[in-house]
């Protein structure tokens, strides 16, 4: 876990996997307002988010 | 404008993780090399949306969406008359000089061209524009944050400048670098939605075109004469002005940004790195001038309905510059109001830093070693990069109250810069393909652009600027003015380079070797993929490029 944080890609994926779980969260629990702009971005961020850190870059 | 809890969650996940990244690079800060220049170890990605990153700050971001909605489409200039060609130019022609010299700088280069007097008139220019730049950038946060979210002026400044220092002072260009590639990811992916919200909400594309004028959606059908178009110049002006003098000035001499490309890896990725960059570059519109074009056209009679309007300042007239974060307030929900706004944040902070490491490179190379110190240790020229790292912030702070105490200091400033950016490129033009050009000829040629500028300026008359010689000439918008400005400064530099060339002497052809195009040997690569190619992606980028134009002719 420590070693890939030295890799820019895995950084900027989980960056946005924790930007998308908080936009999800609060789909989820608020009701006041319409949120399904939050919902498409969370679930857009959460597959960048996914792929990023999943990909295997030539950074050292 | 009121965040709520998750949007300021997300404003400190991203404080969090560029000040994780400046921790994260620390351990790999061994030299002044490493903290100056990356140690050229950068892959060709990262350098690549770094370039095109380091230009997208604030002032650009909140500028082009501005000028989305001042102009409308005849913004997409910067983008593909100005930006795509230049970008193109400096990778296929001029990078192989900047790192094939191994120069550490831009200024290093003139030094290696010319003379050390060349270098010292660059190497001052450039870091008192940078330190301008970057006070001015944590100014206008400030004040964006101070009008449109009531936050304190003076805690804004601190927090920003505060981040800034702690990241670029552990980890350097690599840290600033780095931290560009995330703010771009941020801008792109944060702003889309905006984007597809508003585009949808005003109608689509065809609904923009019925509600404007035609002169708002046609980027050249309108340019035949200067009375036609909003932007008040014609064609001629524009392709002279913007496309060739202010853009290549910009886009092939300024270190901001070049420093991006002279950090990669070998010279292939250098010179692939604004190449590559002019991919995104070309599609940046979507996201910067759309937003601006959507604007004005919420504000039609037929589309009052939908409740939007682009604030107004103390004159009455339209406040172009709120146009961005005016969409982001009434599109946004809480959630993505929080990134919308990150972005911005982003993107004021990104630009901060990257003039301040541009600044201590040049500082610590050009000026302190080259006139001051020379011979030290490396541990010395590193303690002095990071000495010149927290005197670039602090000055930065200075400059941001300066702007704050005086109103038109921006715009004086910007004027500055043209002045001293616009005739630039000649300088460079001729040093790079006319092994003719002395170093007498640079600097005098150099010091005559900028007068010229000068003159010109003091010439004409636009929006109540300029004319302070005698207003001889009125130009409809100040955009106008500075394409006209830049033109004559180039061509004043130009003429008095070769002029003071041709009376002087040059250096012998052996000093020059690696410097200047006709003595260079051409860089071969081995590489049988045609998209690894320098040239092939270049004319298919210019192909696009002018597809683009076309298709919104």
């Amino acid at each position: 876990m420590l070693d890939k944080l030295n890799k820019l890609s895995f950084v900027i994926g989980l960056f946005f996997f924790a930007i998308s779980v908080i936009l999800l969260a609060n789909y989820l629990t608020s009701n006041s307002q319409p949120q399904q702009v939050n919902l498409y971005s969370g679930i857009i961020f959460l597959i960048f988010g996914t792929i990023m850190m999943l990909l295997k870059n030539t950074e050292d | 404008m009121k965040l709520h809890f998750t949007d300021y969650l997300i404003i400190a996940v991203y404080f969090l993780f560029v000040i994780g990244v400046g921790f994260i690079i620390k351990k790999r800060i061994k030299s002044s090399n490493d903290f100056l220049n990356s140690n050229r170890s950068i892959p060709l990605w990262i350098t690549s949306l770094a370039f095109i990153s380091a230009n997208l700050g604030a002032q650009e971001v909140l500028g082009m969406v501005a000028s989305g909605a001042k102009y409308g489409i005849m913004t997409v200039h910067f983008y593909w008359v100005g930006a795509i060609f230049a970008m193109v130019f400096l990778g296929v022609f001029m990078m192989p000089f900047y790192y094939g010299s191994k120069a550490r700088s831009v200024p290093e280069y003139l030094s290696l061209r010319f003379d050390e007097k060349t270098r010292a008139l660059n190497a001052i220019t450039f870091a008192v524009m940078t330190v301008f730049s970057s006070g001015i950038s944590l100014y206008a946060l400030a004040k964006l944050l101070e009008v449109v979210l009531h936050w304190n002026f003076d805690l804004s400044i601190a927090i920003a400048a505060g981040i800034v220092l702690v990241y670029t002072f552990l980890g350097g260009l690599t840290s600033a670098v780095y931290n560009e590639v995330l703010q771009f990811f941020l801008i792109v992916l944060g702003l889309s939605p905006l984007v597809i919200i508003a585009l949808h909400d005003a109608g689509g594309w065809s609904s923009i075109k019925t509600q404007l004028q035609p002169q708002m959606t046609h980027a050249w059908k309108y340019m035949g004469s200067a009375n036609e178009n909003p932007m008040g110049i014609n064609f001629m002006s524009l392709i002279f002005g913007l496309g060739f003098v202010m853009s290549f000035g910009y886009w092939c001499t300024d270190f901001l940004v070049v420093q991006r490309a002279m950090i990669a890896k070998n010279i292939n990725a250098a010179q692939r790195t604004p190449i590559i960059a002019a991919i995104p570059k070309m599609f940046m519109p979507l996201i910067v001038v759309l937003p601006g074009i959507i604007a004005i056209t919420l504000m039609q009679p037929a589309l009052l309905s939908k409740g939007f309007s682009i604030p107004t300042n103390e004159a009455g007239e339209l406040d172009y510059t709120m146009t961005l974060p005016s969409l982001i307030a009434h599109y946004y929900p809480t959630g993505i109001l929080g990134v919308g706004i990150t972005a911005l944040l982003a993107s004021f902070m990104s630009g901060m830093a990257g003039n301040v490491t541009a600044f201590n490179s040049v500082f610590t190379y050009d000026i302190y070693q080259a006139h001051f110190v020379k011979n030290k240790s490396d541990k010395h020229y590193l303690n002095v990069g990071k000495m010149a790292t927290i005197f670039g912030i602090l000055f930065s702070i200075v400059t941001a109250y300066i702007a704050k105490s005086y109103n038109n200091i921006n715009d004086f400033l910007q004027l500055v810069f043209s002045f001293v950016n616009g005739p630039l490129f000649a300088t460079f033009l001729l040093g790079m393909f006319w092994k003719r050009t002395t170093s007498n000829g640079a600097f005098w040629g150099l010091l005559a652009g900028t007068l010229t500028a000068a003159i010109t300026h003091g010439l004409t008359l636009a929006e109540g600027k300029g004319g302070w010689i005698s207003p001889m000439f009125e130009i409809k918008s100040g955009m106008g003015q500075a394409f006209i400005v830049a033109g004559f400064s180039w061509i004043g530099n130009l003429v008095t380079t070769i002029i003071v060339s041709l009376a002087t002497k040059p250096k012998p052809d052996h000093e020059l070797t690696g410097l200047v195009y006709s003595l260079t040997e051409k860089p071969k690569y081995v590489t049988s993929k045609w998209y690894t190619k320098t040239l092939p992606i270049s004319i298919v980028l210019i192909i696009v490029t002018i597809i683009l134009n076309i298709v919104f002719f």
